[in-house]
């Protein structure tokens, strides 16, 4: 246990690099999964909470978006933000900003048919109640959410589990950028093609740890949720 | 006084609710009776404002001071209290606890809402509701899951409540014994039409249709008199 600890140490002391595409990393997995998250809670509770026509075709289409391949997304997002793309002019193509776009795109879709489903499972039981006593809709919905947390924690780490292992989109839009948008998968990638086996299996160790630690904490959660 | 006219649920082609005229009056409990299907859900989700009829007048509600309790009572997940004190604009705990030891249920004050039983969160439910004034208050079977003595104590809970607010109290009951020691009125519904309104004693005693006297028969009214 002390020569992987050690191993590790020397590996984190001799690779500057490496803590920053760990850096990298964790700052497009969690930016992503906040605004994914956010989005796709915020849009599937309201979906959830409301019966309208049309109801059901978005909870399909959400559906269908759950299983988009990344790399399509990265092809898309690629299109739109290259030079002769509609937001070309922002130049974002090869960001980290461009990486977070795509997958938000990815986690999105996830969390709003995830969110509208827990929230519609609740639906019957709570809504004639939260009506029933008067409260406003701000309050029904913020109720709503409070009921829904265990689902809707678990919505927030298969997000940050989704934007924290992908590689597709990561590597069309980010372009495994040197210092720049090299995160651990597209590291994993490039080392692996160079031979680095040692650098590459640390990368894949560490990534597997940083996946340990937020099961862990979505598990204690869900725990005090129950 | 609460009143509707012309009031019809229609769903597809089938009419739930048909109300020509019915009204209510402060300081009385009505009970609403029939069958299965007869309408008292429906009729109570419209004077919630829950449910918007297909057509008709609805005059004197007030949403703001309108309370109802559905059939199956909810309790969120965190303590009793806070499950009374949510229903309070000023989350007032003197007002939610006093709630709370009307209906029994003053010593799970600090329990958690989620674990509480049928029983417990029904009458959970109800300090709920009355926690505070309220002019109308709609009740969906309040005790079906209550134990006798619990019953009880709901029971004298509700008229104490009405006494002192001079409010309006609906419930659905499908206990004709609950109807008479309880409420000043019945209303008997039947394929959502009101067959009989009027005076809990003579409408349960002395029905004056077909219809409610098989009803009421059915159920040995007279027997547990």
């Amino acid at each position: 246990m002390s020569t992987l600890w050690q191993t590790f140490c020397s590996l984190f002391a001799a690779h500057s690099e490496l803590r920053q595409i760990i850096g990298v990393t964790l700052r497009m997995a969690c930016t992503s999964t906040l605004i994914g998250c956010t989005l796709g809670i915020t849009l599937g509770i309201l979906v959830g909470i409301t019966e309208f026509r049309g109801k059901r075709a978005i909870l399909r289409i959400t559906s269908t978006l759950m299983s988009l391949p990344p790399v399509l997304v990265g092809v898309i997002v690629f299109f739109i933000l290259s030079r002769s793309g509609p937001l070309g002019q922002f130049r974002l193509l090869y960001s980290v900003t461009a990486m977070v776009i795509s997958q938000v795109m990815l986690i999105t879709p996830a969390a709003m048919n995830l969110a509208a489903t827990a929230a519609g499972e609740r639906m019957g039981q709570v809504h004639e109640t939260m009506a029933g006593i008067g409260l406003n809709r701000k309050k029904q919905i913020w109720y709503m959410l409070y009921e829904c947390r265990k689902q809707l924690s678990v919505i927030l780490f298969l997000g940050f589990g989704r934007a924290i292992s992908e590689v597709g989109a990561a590597q069309l839009v980010g372009g495994n950028i040197q210092y720049k948008t090299r995160v651990m998968t597209t590291a994993i990638v490039l080392e692996t093609n160079k031979g680095n086996f040692d650098l590459a299996l640390a990368l894949g160790i560490i990534l597997l740890l940083i996946a340990l630690v937020v099961n862990v904490i979505a598990g204690r959660l869900q725990k005090g949720n129950t | 006084m609460i009143s509707m006219h012309n009031v019809t649920q229609v769903y597809g082609t089938r009419c739930v609710l048909n109300i020509e005229d019915m009204s209510f009056e402060p300081g009385r409990i009505y009970a609403l009776m029939g069958p299965n299907g007869s309408g008292k859900t429906t009729l109570l989700r419209i004077m919630a404002g829950i449910l918007q009829p297909t057509t008709g007048e609805l005059t004197g509600f007030d949403p703001a001071s309108t309370g109802y309790m559905p059939q199956r009572a909810y309790a969120f997940g965190f303590s009793v209290l806070k499950n009374v004190t949510m229903a309070l604009e000023n989350a007032d705990e003197e007002a939610a606890m006093e709630a709370l030891r009307a209906v029994g249920m003053d010593h799970m004050a600090q329990a958690n809402g989620s674990g509480l039983s049928g029983g417990e969160a029904q009458r959970l439910a109800l300090a709920r509701m009355i926690a505070r004034p309220r002019r109308l208050l709609l009740l969906d079977e309040p005790t079906s899951a209550t134990d006798i003595a619990g019953m009880g104590q709901v029971e004298k809970a509700l008229v104490d409540y009405v006494d002192k607010t001079n409010c309006v109290l609906v419930f659905s009951t499908h206990s004709p014994a609950q109807a008479s020691r309880f409420a000043t009125d019945v209303v008997m519904l039947q394929d959502g039409v009101a067959m009989e309104m009027g005076d809990a004693k003579s409408v349960l005693l002395h029905p004056k249709t077909e219809a409610a006297r098989t009803f009421l028969q059915h159920w040995q009214i007279r027997t547990e008199e």
